[in-house]
């Protein structure tokens, strides 16, 4: 079952095209990383998803059905520039918070005693959000964006700011409200967020998705058949299936080596290998989430230029 | 709706618990009466506001010497100098000027001049003109041979020339000095409470905006419910602060008018026992002429257009806000908002009081920009029963400014709603313009 559906969505400003026929979909209970470099166009996509502004074109589809401001109180959205008012206490701003997402005064109190206890805020309660830290004042909006445990919840960039532990803990949070039944959108270019977490990516590349898919799916796709063998020093003489690309000596009598497989499997690498030198070892150079989105960027951009 | 609500509330709540209005709501009303009794009390005891000017007087006619009346702002000291040694007493001595008076000139009326090491203000060459004036007029009515006992009396001659109002139900007396006053009253208080509220709306707005909290709310409220709730929540305040300060005026008030009354009386009391008898009559004049106006008018129409005009002005501050990142950017646009507000306010006090009903006055209180402060002006005048020669202006005023408030919240909204969203570019004019017309 399927989330959320972007449907051919286009949305133009004045001088550009920020969205250009989007399609996407996002499983249910997935966590969901949306990419990009920025300008991409990814805020313009979580401004349609939560309401903020409308497509010119195209449909989107929560829960099957044509968005609608009821979903509103299903969503929980975590903007990249995070803002509270200043002067107003942590636990009246929460609850405020709480009430605009639809839940009544008393189901707010009972929902965040659980909160600022799990987050150990308890004496946040009454302090004005000017005397927290940065940090602090992350953990009060993560909780005012979830408090209202909605079905899907888009976190823009959640991670600047924090310092490792309450990353962590964050982490942890999501993790556990996942399994819980939220699914969640990552608007990021932190490749180690989405290799932790992202069960499922979308690329967003000038205005277009150029990769949308399963990470493990898109990660097979990306291979290239290319190994990396260590391996003492000798005098490779491979046969056509095998192309050396690289070799630089890696300690006393060692050699690493990066071979590709134009045919065969890696077997057939190691009988060619095995007369001449003594193997140390053999890994498969899988590419990372950083090198996809690198590639496909610059794919992207290739392909733009020659059409251009 | 509900939402609405909710931010109103909020904004409410924690901008009445702020110590600022706190302070401000008591001590406004201390500020405001100890402002007019400072004003009151300076313009009661002049020497304060003035120094003594020393004149020297160069008289080649010799029809002035010591006949030019003094008083305890200017004294005359005449002398036989040439004009050259008397200038040279002017940049050494504690002289304020030369007034220099050449042969012929008591006949002419010409080369009288005043010679000063500074621009002299028109008070000063009123008063000496005046007093020049009454020389040469007594040694005319010498000449003619009138006596000085019949110039005072004729000099004492003053009308007292009676208003009347002809109206349905018969004559009724006018009022002009006590409408005039009250008019003025509640357009002084529109006018501040207009800018003092309009300028929160929008430093409201561009805090929400540059906070970027606005993000967040705007994924749970249309942006067009936060603003309404803005501006709902800013008017309670407003509301509850104008409440607090007509309470205490009124007690403070009572004060301070006794406290100057008693003032006055005394400095009275120095006169004569006419100035007693005219100060009943006045008293009763007020009295009566406050009788004549229709309260309920009065208080009704200041109240919708405390209300309207905030509701009007407000809607476009809100833009304003929205439209800027920062304070410094706000003049380019602030401009024509505080234009038609001073412009009114001007107008108000010369061509509205000296015409109320001329049809400047009247087309003024149309237009929504200036009619809050305008038709306040012009409301006490309108005395006695509904009368439809005039109820017809009043209602065409409301209804002018309940489509002026829905033309301004709608281009509001449409500016609002991009705005808070759109960071770190100049608008323009004509970007604004476009907005009006974006499909969001």
């Amino acid at each position: 079952m399927q989330s959320l559906q972007i449907i051919n969505v286009t949305k133009q400003y004045a001088h550009h095209k920020a969205l250009d026929r989007v399609n996407l979909s996002v499983p249910h209970g997935s966590i969901y990383g949306l990419l990009g470099p920025n300008g991409a166009g990814k805020t313009s996509l979580i401004r349609i998803i939560t309401q903020i502004t409308g497509a010119d074109e195209g449909e989107v589809l929560f829960k099957g059905e044509k968005l609608n401001p009821s979903h509103i109180y299903r969503m929980g959205y975590l903007p990249e520039e995070r803002g509270l008012y200043k002067k107003m206490e942590v636990g009246e701003q929460l609850l405020f918070f709480a009430r605009l997402k639809g839940l009544s005064r008393s189901d707010a109190m009972h929902k965040l005693k659980d909160w600022v206890e799990r987050f150990e805020i308890k004496n946040w309660w009454t302090k004005k959000v000017e005397e927290l830290s940065k940090g602090m004042q992350q953990k009060v909006q993560f909780i005012a964006t979830v408090l209202h445990q909605p079905e899907l919840i888009i976190l823009d960039e959640p991670f600047t700011g924090f310092d490792p532990i309450n990353a962590n803990l964050i982490r942890d949070e999501i993790i556990r409200l996942n399994k819980e039944g939220s699914t969640f959108i990552f608007s990021t270019h932190r490749m180690e967020t989405v290799e932790q977490l992202c069960d499922h990516i979308a690329l967003i590349n000038k205005s277009k998705v150029v990769l949308e898919g399963e990470v493990k799916q898109i990660k097979n796709q990306f291979r290239t058949q290319t190994y990396e063998v260590e391996h003492s020093i000798c005098n490779l003489q491979l046969s056509p299936s095998f192309v050396l690309k690289n070799s630089t000596p890696v300690d006393e009598g060692l050699i690493r080596s990066e071979i590709k497989i134009i045919q065969g499997i890696p077997n057939d690498l190691l009988k060619e290998l095995i007369p001449v030198s003594h193997i140390h070892s053999l890994r498969e150079i899988v590419p990372s989430m950083n090198d996809i989105f690198i590639i496909s960027v610059n794919q992207n951009l290739a392909t733009q230029s020659v059409v251009a | 709706m509900n939402k609405i609500f909710l931010i109103a509330g909020r904004e409410f709540f924690s901008r009445v618990r702020k110590k600022s209005f706190i302070v401000m709501t008591l001590l406004g009303p201390l500020l405001i009466a100890g402002f007019y009794a400072l004003i009151i009390y300076l313009s009661i005891n002049e020497e304060i506001s003035n120094d003594l000017k020393r004149i020297i007087v160069i008289d080649e006619s010799g029809v002035f010497r010591n006949k030019l009346r003094e008083n305890n702002f200017y004294k005359f000291s005449y002398q036989d100098e040439p004009l050259d040694a008397a200038r040279l007493q002017l940049r050494n001595e504690d002289y304020f000027a030369v007034l220099y008076i050449p042969k012929t000139a008591a006949d002419s009326l010409r080369g009288f001049k005043l010679i000063a090491a500074t621009q002299t203000s028109w008070k000063d060459e009123s008063y000496i003109e005046d007093k020049l004036n009454k020389v040469i007029s007594d040694i005319k009515f010498a000449q003619h041979g009138i006596e000085q006992k019949l110039i005072e009396e004729i000099n004492n001659t003053s009308v007292v020339l009676e208003s009347v109002r002809d109206t349905k139900e018969g004559l009724e007396k006018g009022s002009t000095a006590v409408s005039t006053g009250l008019g003025f009253i509640g357009a002084i208080f529109i006018y501040m409470f207009i800018f003092i509220y309009g300028v929160q709306i929008m430093r409201g707005v561009m805090e929400e905006k540059t906070n970027r909290i606005v993000e967040v709310i705007i994924s749970s409220v249309k942006p067009f419910e936060l603003m309404m709730g803005k501006i709902a929540g800013i008017a309670m305040v407003a509301l509850l602060q104008f409440l607090i300060w007509v309470v205490l005026s009124t007690v403070l008030g009572g004060g301070v008018t006794g406290a100057l009354s008693a003032k006055m009386s005394m400095v009275q009391d120095a006169g004569a026992a006419v100035s007693q008898t005219g100060k009943a009559a006045l008293l009763s004049d007020i009295i009566s002429q406050a009788s004549q106006i229709n309260v309920w008018l009065v208080g009704g129409m200041f109240l919708f257009f405390f209300i309207t005009g905030y509701l009007f002005y407000g809607a476009l501050f809100a833009a304003v806000g929205a439209a800027v990142d920062s304070e410094t950017d706000t003049q380019q646009f602030m401009l024509p908002i505080t234009i038609p507000l001073i412009l009114a306010f001007f107008l108000a006090q010369t061509v509205v009081v000296s015409n109320p009903n001329g049809s400047l006055a009247t087309w003024l209180s149309m237009v929504p920009f200036t009619s809050p402060i305008i038709m306040m002006v012009r409301v006490p005048f309108f005395t006695g029963a509904w009368d439809w020669s005039w109820g017809w202006q009043i209602i065409a005023s409301m209804c002018c400014m309940l489509l002026g408030i829905l033309v301004t919240t709608w281009m509001a909204g449409r500016i609002y709603r991009i705005g808070i969203l759109l960071y770190g570019k100049k608008i323009t004019y004509k970007e604004l313009g476009k907005w009006l017309f974006y499909k969001a």
